[in-house]
């Protein structure tokens, strides 16, 4: 009596899995296969799922229009903006979390830089990097139109107070006991910072190094503006598909799936980092 | 020798952990802190350890100020209560801790830390995480992270408090031979009157901020300095009597509320108010009711020690508690008679809570 109830808890479960996973996976799964079609069976109906699988699609994205090239600027972008916010934003919200800096007020502050659309600064945003291209310091730091510094800056712009909110959390659940249990043994503050605190928050600014980092490649607005052609990131690229002469889709499902592989492969990595559960718990009595 | 001078310690605005407390804490000693949760004890090991900074007031070592001295410049060694282990590290590493940080050759730390878990019983356990570690375990971890490495004062706050009663028994022991071993200064804290007086050369009682009497165990037990001492220090505490003065037959005499004699009052308790009678269980016995100076009273609750019984005695508004051996037979409601030791009482004049012994 009991099994057969289980058996259809059971079929119930996993016919509602596969739903919810078969409504998010098949873009990316219709994607991929798109990637890999004629010319001729991709825009038909009915869909075709048998097809004779070709490369063509991409040998065009990744010759013609040579796709690594936006693959290699997003990297440069994405991975220094990364860096940049994940050293700062651990630096700022460790010092909120253990001296309550403006007992509240500049942290708020921060993510209110959240509260506004994007779109409302982009005018101001490419103005100002219009004229500070054209300086010496801004020369130096390739901070013009389409050239990588100006993306950087933005994007560690956007991506810092929220990484700064992230991190405070994470680093507020670490017990001060444990720096001053360092501090005892004979480290110093910036040796317990390095060999205690942040070890510790390492989970943490894992999560927040995918989530910044994912941010950053998938970006679109801000690319699309700021960059013509040298400092374009692969949104942009993809975007560069759709001609006048009409939507290259095979090509498009190509340069689709190089895009998204690398941060695939990267966030598959990180998992294992961003398992809060391997020390939270831990710290606790 | 470690002293507090004069240390007054706040909290934001409002909250005062300790006022005006000058301590001294003499080398080689067991110093055992004991008081109330919130007294102010681990305050007191902070200060010590240069985790926080008095407000007003000094912290001396060997007479020279150390207020300004960075803890990892203090050479102390502390245990937290809330464990404060590493758990990015397994239990050997955490142990090493302390070694590798003063730069200790890998042959010996590792000698050290087998050596360290053998006392603590936890050799089974040095690979895994804190994570993974029962309290008990965690708590000895942490003992044993902070007695690893010599220092100039070890700073045990509540070490041993969180373990099961039989290894706490164990621990103490152990703890009270270790300390004798390495010759060391320890200061210790703890919640148990019976850690306190088993454990301390010297015991500070702390309430409120106050140290309320420093001494050994047995100064304490015998001679407490005021009520909160004597309700605090042995197990059951002690019982109080509200009492009087009157003028008996051979100089004055101590009566309870209700008019019933119980002894001589010495004459500095003449025409004082609010006194109180304060009585260990063991320094009563019980006797057949109606007796000339004895106490009526009426039995209330019995609780069974096993090696003895401790019964609850109401006379008059007072319950006073009484030692018994296990075997005497007694029934809750029984009326009985109880006679104090007259040289084994306490008087306390209870505004000031001083002690007045006739002795």
């Amino acid at each position: 009596m009991q099994r057969k109830t289980s058996v259809f808890v059971e079929t119930l479960r996993y016919g509602t899995i596969f739903l919810v996973l078969g409504f998010f996976v098949f873009p990316i799964f219709w994607m991929v296969l798109t990637s890999f079609k004629p010319e001729g069976a991709i825009m038909v109906s009915p869909p075709r799922f048998l097809f004779t699988p070709t490369l063509e699609n991409y040998a065009h994205a990744l010759h013609d229009k040579n796709f690594l090239f936006y693959i290699k600027n997003t990297l440069i972008i994405s991975v220094v903006s990364t860096a940049i916010v994940v050293v700062f934003g651990s630096l700022a919200a460790y010092s909120f979390a253990r001296y309550n800096v403006g007992d509240g007020h500049i942290l708020f502050f921060i993510l209110s830089t959240k509260m506004m659309p994007a779109i409302a600064v982009i005018l101001p945003y490419f103005l100002i990097f219009r004229d500070v291209g054209k300086t010496a310091i801004g020369k130096s730091l390739h901070l013009g139109l389409d050239q990588h510094g100006a993306l950087i800056v933005t994007y560690v712009m956007f991506n810092l107070p929220f990484a700064i909110w992230l991190l405070v959390s994470f680093f507020q659940d670490i017990p001060r006991s444990l720096e001053h249990s360092a501090r005892l043994d004979g480290l110093s503050r910036i040796q317990v910072l390095r060999k205690v605190t942040f070890p510790l928050a390492a989970p943490g600014i894992a999560v927040t190094a995918v989530f910044t980092l994912i941010f950053c490649w998938n970006e679109f607005l801000f690319a699309y503006i700021l960059t013509r052609k040298m400092a374009s990131t692969v949104t942009v690229g993809v975007e560069s598909f759709f001609t006048l002469q009409g939507i290259l889709w095979g090509p498009v499902a190509a340069a689709a799936t190089i895009s998204v592989a690398p941060m695939l492969i990267f966030v598959l990595i990180m998992q294992r980092y961003m398992v809060r559960g391997l020390t939270f718990g831990a710290v606790r009595g | 020798m470690y002293s507090l001078v004069d240390v007054h310690k706040r909290y934001g605005l409002r909250t005062v952990a300790l006022r005006k407390l000058s301590l001294d804490i003499r080398p080689g000693e067991f110093f055992v802190l004991y008081g109330p949760a919130g007294a102010g004890k681990s305050t007191i090991l902070n200060l010590l350890a240069g985790l926080t900074r008095p407000t007003s007031g000094d912290v001396r070592r060997n007479g020279a100020s150390i207020v300004h001295l960075p803890p990892e410049r203090r050479n102390a060694a502390m245990a937290f209560e809330n464990y404060a282990l590493y758990s990015h590290l397994s239990v050997a590493e955490n142990l090493a801790f302390p070694l590798r940080a003063a730069g200790v050759k890998h042959a010996e730390v590792t000698a050290r830390v087998k050596s360290i878990a053998g006392v603590l019983g936890i050799p089974h356990v040095l690979d895994r995480r804190p994570g993974f570690l029962s309290g008990g375990q965690r708590q000895r971890v942490a003992l044993g992270r902070a007695i690893i490495r010599p220092a100039d004062i070890y700073l045990l706050d509540e070490p041993i408090g969180h373990l099961d009663a039989k290894l706490r028994h164990r621990m103490r022991a152990e703890l009270k031979a270790l300390a004798v071993e390495m010759k060391a200064t320890i200061v210790f804290t703890t919640t148990s009157s019976k850690e306190a007086l088993a454990l301390g050369d010297r015991v500070g009682i702390l309430n409120a901020g106050r140290l309320e009497q420093v001494g050994t165990p047995a100064d304490l037990y015998d001679r407490p300095a005021n009520t909160f001492v004597a309700s605090f220090v042995g197990d059951p505490p002690m019982s109080f009597l509200n009492v009087s003065t009157r003028a008996g037959d051979s100089g004055p005499v101590l009566v309870t509320g209700d008019g019933q004699v119980i002894a001589a009052a010495p004459l500095s308790a003449l025409g004082r108010t609010g006194l109180k009678v304060g009585v260990r269980s063991t320094a009563l016995t019980l006797v057949e009711p109606g007796r000339p100076e004895t106490l009526a009273g009426r039995v209330e609750v019995l609780e069974h020690l096993g090696h003895s019984k401790i019964a609850v005695i109401a006379a008059g508004t007072d319950p006073i508690q009484v030692s018994l051996p296990a075997d005497a037979a007694l029934r809750p409601g029984e009326a009985v008679g109880l006679r104090i030791d007259p040289t084994r009482l306490h008087i306390f004049a209870d505004e000031t809570a001083l002690t007045m012994d006739p002795a």
